[in-house]
């Protein structure tokens, strides 16, 4: 069927609603990688397989990961008129039980996790019903009372692999909305407006960069989604494409359409192949529904999307690369200007946004920039979704408005370190990042709070470091990653990463001296200073970092000897 | 955009506190060059798109009172630029890419002579040492010879193998490639002359691509064997068609020979000199 009128799309709305509150229990396994990794994709088979053999009228579907990846696998239980309960840690001889309590419209209560009577899917809102009062509220659970989901609001409670559902809580309602009655310069305008900034780490304003690839000159132009995600310990657009790959594909059309643009790519890495799978599978659906293709809403407008992946290459995420890569060339960076604004993809203006930004668009023009730009601080407006990993209590994805203090995420939130043991420090930002000592856990996370401590916002990896965590350790990891990530081209990155990482080894060693922490200072110096792309030049982040907050940690390693 | 040697816009511009003319519109490396200023620098190249890799040419661009490291090789003139070449932070980090430069290709009088000359005569870090390294521990990958095959010869017959610090150049496979014509641009253009090869008899062997063996012409006249035969074959398609016939298979030193003969007979025998 394609969708030509409201008409056609509210019909699917409501055809999707009852696929999320079915009249009869519909059952839901968190199947993103996290909840795979611990036998979400098993107990999935296994309850399809009850349910088949005992002819039982209950709706198995899969769903994405909410965030709490402590807890998985998560499973969402609605019994049709009372709160969606959601299950933690189920195993696969839970399924069993599962089934036969719906069955006769109960959960098992030692198993749940927390009740949603309702959710605001921001795009729609969707109300469950009352029931199981004894489970936790939604919002009595810190994990979650602390956050505000804007970019995951649908994630782990729609069918990422089903169209029907997306649009069921209100999807491409926003693009329907433009493509038929907002002219594309006013999309521009509005995304300007909201104050949206890049989330790919340099945070630069998204509507503008739009604005620019429009003015560039010429009339082939590329749009690409940039889903190269490589920091270690960072996993925010995995988990939106994999929980949610329509709302992508949303704000890419959009974007499309305000940039009058009618190509597409996503640029995804190839170690993520549930991304990839889900993706195709959504251009698939949208396609056979005429959101992308020719004609799109009967509006006129022509815009598809093509994915392109990589080869397992960090560097591959700087923009030049990325472009090359995507020509068929070695992923190495070039020089800059000309910008991919002006010469990009094959030549052709190209405007490169981070899976968040693009995530960010439907709402933005759904709800309008206003109620977007009242979210986070001055400046630094909208939501950002972290992953909180390391020695933290609870592992997940986090989304706060932007703004929100480091205490916030690692404490409310996080509960601090695992196992009750203290937290030292928080490296933000990937290799590109820096560590961030437990007294300055005041600090807002923006964009520019976080530079002003040494580190920057990267895409969103918070590794969290307890007090057993030997941080001339961690500066060792992350040069040891970016040096073997480094494209070779330019010389500081090529050989000075080397040589750190030799520095760091004797140090680590017990073979230092003074003179190889003076050494590290000024060739750390050097690299930042003379590296050609942004992989050199924030590569030594964490070792300045870590000289400046715990450099009583490398002088303990320096033996008497050495000093 | 400008090129420059067309008659561009001369413009005013400063360079350490004092004021040059320069061209529009060309690279302010070659500017600063013209005039004597010394910027140290190793992969650039005239004939090819600057590539900004060997980060020796920084300087500091002042704008609006801000100074912003660059590479010389990647400016373009334009009036009021402002350049600073010599600050104690470009010496800083200058020198250090030095030391770096001499612990990557320790055997390298090039690179020795050019660090010594800014005062840079011993590296802190460890040197690379490769055993039966076909570019002679000299290689600092600045990619001038991957260019040039590629850009100027389109032949491609060299290029980067692996990444980050495991970098090398050399053929794919490192096996012979039969995509080498053998023009040796690329030991032309290496700044620390770091590529061998060597004509021996009738073939030329690019020791430091695999040994890569390609045959040369031979003159019919003198029977030296003086070029590879593909690059032959290329350039004979660009010249005249009539002027080619009697002189194509001769070596240059043949060829003059016989230009010169020629004109000698055009000089009425009662001209010439006894």
């Amino acid at each position: 069927m394609i969708i030509r009128s409201q008409a056609d799309l509210e019909s699917i709305r409501k055809r999707g609603l009852t696929k999320i509150q079915p009249n009869h229990p519909r059952i839901g396994i968190g199947v993103s990688s996290c909840g795979i990794a611990v036998g979400g994709m098993a107990l999935y088979h296994r309850m399809q397989e009850i349910i088949q053999n005992n002819s039982h009228d209950i709706l198995v579907v899969k769903s994405g990961c909410i965030g709490y990846c402590k807890e998985e696998p998560l499973v969402s239980v609605y019994i049709p008129g009372k709160s969606q309960i959601l299950l933690h840690k189920v195993s696969i001889d839970d399924a069993e039980r599962i089934i036969s309590l719906a069955c006769k419209g109960d959960i098992p209560q030692d198993l749940a996790l927390c009740r949603i009577p309702d959710w605001d899917h921001i795009t729609g809102n969707l109300v469950y019903g009352d029931g199981f009062e004894s489970v936790p509220d939604y919002g009595e659970i810190p994990f979650f009372s602390h956050q505000k989901k804007v970019i995951l609001r649908d994630c782990g409670l729609i069918n990422p692999e089903d169209i029907d559902e997306y649009i069921g809580i209100g999807g491409y309602f926003a693009a329907f909305k433009a493509l038929t009655s907002i002219p594309p310069d006013t999309i521009i305008e509005e995304v300007k407006k909201s104050g949206l900034r890049g989330r790919g780490g340099a945070g630069f304003p998204a509507g503008l960069k739009w604005e620019i690839t429009k003015k560039a000159p010429g009339s082939e132009k590329f749009i690409v989604c940039n889903a190269d995600e490589g920091d270690p310990g960072a996993y925010m657009n995995r988990n939106e494409m994999e929980s949610d790959p329509h709302m992508l594909l949303e704000g890419m059309l959009i974007g499309a359409y305000g940039m009058d643009v009618h190509e597409g790519l996503i640029y995804i890495r190839a170690e993520y192949p549930l991304a990839i799978k889900r993706l195709t599978l959504a251009l698939d659906q949208a396609r056979a529904y005429g959101l992308l293709g020719k004609n799109i809403l009967n509006s006129g407008f022509d815009f598809d999307i093509q994915i392109a992946t990589g080869a397992g290459a960090f560097v591959c995420g700087e923009s030049t690369a990325l472009v090359a890569s995507i020509e068929g060339k070695t992923g190495r960076p070039r020089l800059r200007p000309p910008r991919l604004t002006e010469k990009g993809v094959f030549g052709r203006p190209t405007d490169l946004n981070n899976v968040e930004t693009w995530c960010n668009v439907p709402v933005i023009i759904g709800k309008g920039a206003a109620w977007y730009s009242a979210i986070g601080t001055k400046g630094n407006t909208g939501t950002k979704v972290f992953s909180l990993v390391g020695k933290v209590d609870n592992v997940g994805m986090v989304e706060v408005p932007l703004g929100t203090s480091l205490q916030t995420i690692i404490y409310d939130i996080g509960n601090g370190g695992a196992l009750g043991k203290g937290v030292k420090a928080v490296q933000t930002g990937g290799p590109s990042g820096g560590c961030i000592p437990q007294r300055l856990f005041d600090t807002p996370v923006d964009f520019e709070n976080l530079n002003k401590v040494g580190t920057m916002m990267g895409s969103g990896g918070l590794v969290v470091m307890d007090e057993d965590t030997n941080m001339v350790d961690i500066a060792r990891y992350f040069i040891n990653f970016a040096s073997s990530e480094s494209c070779g081209k330019c010389v500081p990155c090529r050989e000075g990463l080397k040589h750190m990482l030799l520095i760091l080894n004797r140090i680590i060693a017990g073979k230092g001296t003074q003179n190889d922490i003076k050494l590290l200072q000024e060739l750390s110096d050097t690299v930042q200073k003379t590296s050609l792309c942004g992989l050199g030049q924030t590569a030594p982040n964490p070792v300045l970092t870590t000289l400046k907050y715990f450099i009583e940690e490398y002088d303990q390693l320096i033996t008497p000897e050495g000093r | 955009m400008a090129v420059p040697g067309n008659n561009n816009r001369m413009v005013t511009i400063t360079i350490n506190k004092n004021q040059y003319l320069a061209e529009e519109g060309e690279i302010f490396l070659l500017t600063a060059i013209r005039h004597n200023i010394d910027i140290p620098h190793l992969c650039y190249e005239k004939a090819l798109e600057p590539y900004g890799a060997c980060r020796l040419c920084m300087v500091d661009v002042v704008t609006c009172g801000k100074t912003e490291m660059t590479p010389a090789c990647t400016i373009r003139v334009h009036n009021g630029l402002e350049i600073l070449t010599d600050t104690p932070q470009i010496i800083k980090h200058r020198n250090l890419l030095f030391e770096l430069y001499l612990a990557e290709a320790p055997k390298s009088e090039v690179i020795k002579e050019m660090a010594a000359k800014y005062g840079v005569t011993k590296t802190r870090f460890l040197k690379k040492i490769v055993h039966d390294d076909p570019l002679q521990g000299k290689c600092i990958l600045c990619g001038l010879c991957v260019r040039v095959c590629e850009e100027i010869m389109g032949n491609s017959a060299i290029s980067f193998i692996n990444r980050g610090p495991y970098t090398v150049i050399n053929t794919p496979f490192y096996e012979h490639n039969p995509d080498c014509a053998g023009c040796a641009a690329c030991a032309r253009v290496c700044p620390t002359r770091a590529i061998v090869c060597e004509d021996i008899g009738e073939s030329r062997v690019m020791h430091s691509w695999s040994e890569t063996t390609v045959a040369l012409v031979t003159c019919p006249e003198c029977g030296k064997s003086f070029a590879p035969q593909r690059l032959m074959e290329k350039v004979l398609t660009k010249l005249e068609p009539g002027l080619i016939e009697k002189i194509k298979n001769l070596c240059p030193e043949c060829r003059r020979k016989y230009f010169t003969r020629k004109e000698i007979h055009k000089i009425p025998l009662t001209d010439r000199e006894p």
